[in-house]
């Protein structure tokens, strides 16, 4: 039997540094065993717990898409403070070549077979972008492209400096097959594009709720912010869609950290729809 | 009532020749003995006032003259601490290697009955939900319980419920061998194969008479009468009205205000699980360890940014209840509580979690 609390090794083979306070870099890392990476069957939205043995485990969502083959990334920010963060500061000193673990692929993912043939509506907001990455990068991949409708994508960052994924961005604005609306809160001189926040963007640009999914990830208040766009355009609960965040350790459901009404957020989740998330105790 | 048909009664044994043996008392010294050589042995030992489970080393120090025992016997599958690697920091990175699992058979003697319906109610979580926990696994396939009916003569304790969750004096369910004190006597039923093979090996017992299982019989049927509270509460009722009760956030403030979120009532729990996991590094030697958490304490949900969804006692508390009696009942068909009684024993401040139950349960 595996043992779902042993990480599997694997080593960091590229580190990218997203912005520009540099608190936040994407980090690839590639299996030191073969049969890991064959293991490690993975959708869009799904999370991993990354280890350091003598800092502990983080949490943290999946960036690459399973369509990108041989490596996983994460896109991580450094967040350490007396509370915690101490696994991110570590993740942050690591330089390319060394070797950590990975233990995962862990909880549901953003609802693929529920998307496919509908127009998809991606929200994202700062550096909670990551899972939505890789779902963009899922569905424009050659063979899945005809499987979803119109794919638009909102996403906003407070500066300029503070988008990820730059030149992924702009790729992705080049190309006929999705649309792109990125935004920033506050733009400086070198920023051409939008100005104005990801929920005033939503409203400007309207996407019909016709046969159409939102899927939203974001800081709290964009999302307090963004869903009533989302019911005044006529979207239902059961077609919102997000990513919860909680305190987490062993990521299978056993340990009881992130337990929210009868649900885990780690094994039933982190990807709700608002019809479900209505019916956990409201203690967020 | 708690689910009835647990996974052992499936190896229940059939209507075929029972096994019961019986011992004098005062060879409970050969018994201990006799099951010591089959492995580890987990039994109740006297420290003090309390008497609480131990690994047995000492044949001399078993007892059976006690009610219960402060803390529960879930440790013997789920140690409050317990290495998952151990590892080496170098300077090229870290020298690990996973720890074994341990699975030397073992027994526990002198189980309570709600202890042992403890058990089963955490096979559930960690064995019939997803995943399957391979410490849990490993230690409950190769542990044989021996139950231990309350004394039928003594009074229960005023902290005890278990009759209101459905868990009677002598219930032998979660058991694979059943003990009933007779007089000087102590009378064995196997109730499992594994039981029953235990027992058909153990050549310190004798047989037991036709009157002697008349009286075990008997100790069963007369138990079913002992009541310990007088609120009867049934899974689904208590879960729905629990969800209810929730938002009455002055209700959860009032009946939790004396609690000083200590966490002690979690860690006496037979079936409180959760559970932290963290490393522990002393001069670049380490491991990656898992220990018991409670729900009751502040940096339970408390996240990297400083973020925290329970701040207060009342909603930890209320977390608390609510799990063990509305979401376990949702996600597992069960109440995750046996009635022990051991949180009201141990709480500082006399919180009494049944009486909280009984007024949501009256609300």
């Amino acid at each position: 039997m595996q043992n779902p609390y042993i990480p599997m090794p694997v080593e960091v083979v590229n580190i990218v540094t997203e912005v520009d306070t540099n608190d936040i870099k994407t980090f690839r890392f590639a299996f030191v065993n073969k049969e890991d990476e064959e293991r490690f069957q993975y959708l869009p939205g799904q999370f991993a717990e990354l280890s350091i043995l003598g800092k502990g485990e983080s949490p943290i969502g999946i960036a690459s898409s399973p369509t990108q083959k041989g490596y996983i990334e994460f896109t991580v920010q450094r967040v350490a403070n007396l509370s915690g963060g101490i696994v991110t500061a570590a993740l942050h000193d690591l330089e390319v070549g060394a070797r950590m673990g990975v233990r995962g692929p862990l909880g549901n993912s953003w609802p693929i077979e529920y998307l496919e043939g509908k127009n998809v509506v991606v929200v994202g907001g700062g550096f909670a972008f990551t899972t939505l990455r890789s779902l963009i990068h899922y569905m424009l991949k050659e063979e899945n492209r005809s499987r979803f409708g119109d794919i638009n994508v909102i996403y906003g960052a407070r500066t300029p400096g503070l988008l990820c994924y730059k030149e992924e961005l702009a790729a992705w604005e080049k190309r006929k097959d999705i649309r792109m609306h990125v935004t920033v809160d506050k733009r400086d001189e070198t920023w051409t594009g939008r100005e104005g926040f990801v929920p005033t963007v939503c409203r400007e640009i309207a996407p019909s709720a016709e046969n159409s999914v939102a899927v939203i990830c974001g800081p709290p208040v964009m999302i307090r912010f963004t869903l009533p766009v989302f019911f005044e355009l006529g979207f239902s609960k059961e077609n919102i869609y997000t990513s919860l965040e909680m305190r987490m350790k062993c990521g299978i459901g056993k340990c009881g950290r992130c337990n929210v009404g009868e649900k885990y957020v780690c094994k039933d989740g982190p990807v709700f729809s608002l019809a479900e998330l209505d019916t956990l105790t409201r203690e967020y | 009532m708690i689910g009835s048909k647990g996974s052992l009664n499936a190896d229940h044994c059939e209507k075929e020749k029972v096994v019961f043996k019986k011992i004098t008392l005062e060879k409970l010294g050969d018994l201990v003995s006799a099951l010591k050589e089959k492995g580890p042995l987990y039994a109740p030992v006297r420290d003090g006032k309390a008497v609480n489970f131990q690994k047995i080393t000492k044949t001399a120090d078993v007892t059976l003259d006690f009610y219960n025992t402060v803390f529960s016997p879930k440790f013997v599958f789920f140690p409050q601490t317990e290495d998952l690697i151990r590892y080496t920091l170098q300077k090229e990175g870290a020298q690990a290697e996973p720890v074994p699992i341990a699975a030397s058979p073992s027994v526990i003697l002198g189980v309570r009955p709600c202890d042992a319906k403890s058990f089963e109610i955490m096979d559930r979580h960690f064995l019939g939900a997803g995943i399957i926990d391979p410490y849990w696994k490993n230690r409950r396939d190769n542990t044989v319980v021996i139950g231990y009916a309350f004394d039928p003569a003594a009074p229960p304790d005023p902290a005890d419920f278990y009759n209101t969750v459905g868990i009677h004096a002598a219930d032998t369910e979660g058991s694979d061998v059943f003990m009933v004190r007779k007089d000087g006597e102590l009378l064995l039923k196997g109730i499992t194969k594994k039981g029953e093979s235990l027992l058909k090996g153990l050549a310190v017992l004798d047989a037991a008479s036709a009157q002697d299982e008349a009286f075990f019989d008997e100790t069963i049927r007369k138990d079913r009468g002992v009541k310990t509270r007088f609120t009867e509460i049934t899974d689904t009722a208590i879960a729905a009205k629990l969800v209810g009760s929730f938002e009455k956030q002055e209700i959860w403030e009032e009946m939790t205000a004396s609690c000083i979120g200590c966490g002690t009532c979690t860690f006496v729990c037979p079936t409180c699980y959760c559970f932290d996991i963290n490393d522990e590094t002393l001069f670049r030697k380490g491991a990656r360890k898992r220990f018991w958490d409670a729900c009751m304490f502040t940096d339970f949900t408390l996240e990297a940014s400083g973020h925290n969804p329970r701040p207060r006692i009342f909603q930890r508390y209320r977390q608390k209840v609510c799990h063990k009696y509305s979401y376990h009942v949702t996600k597992y068909g069960c109440i995750s509580c046996v009635g022990c009684g051991r949180c009201t024993r141990s709480c500082p401040v006399n919180i009494d979690i049944f009486s909280i139950v009984e007024k949501v349960a009256n609300l």
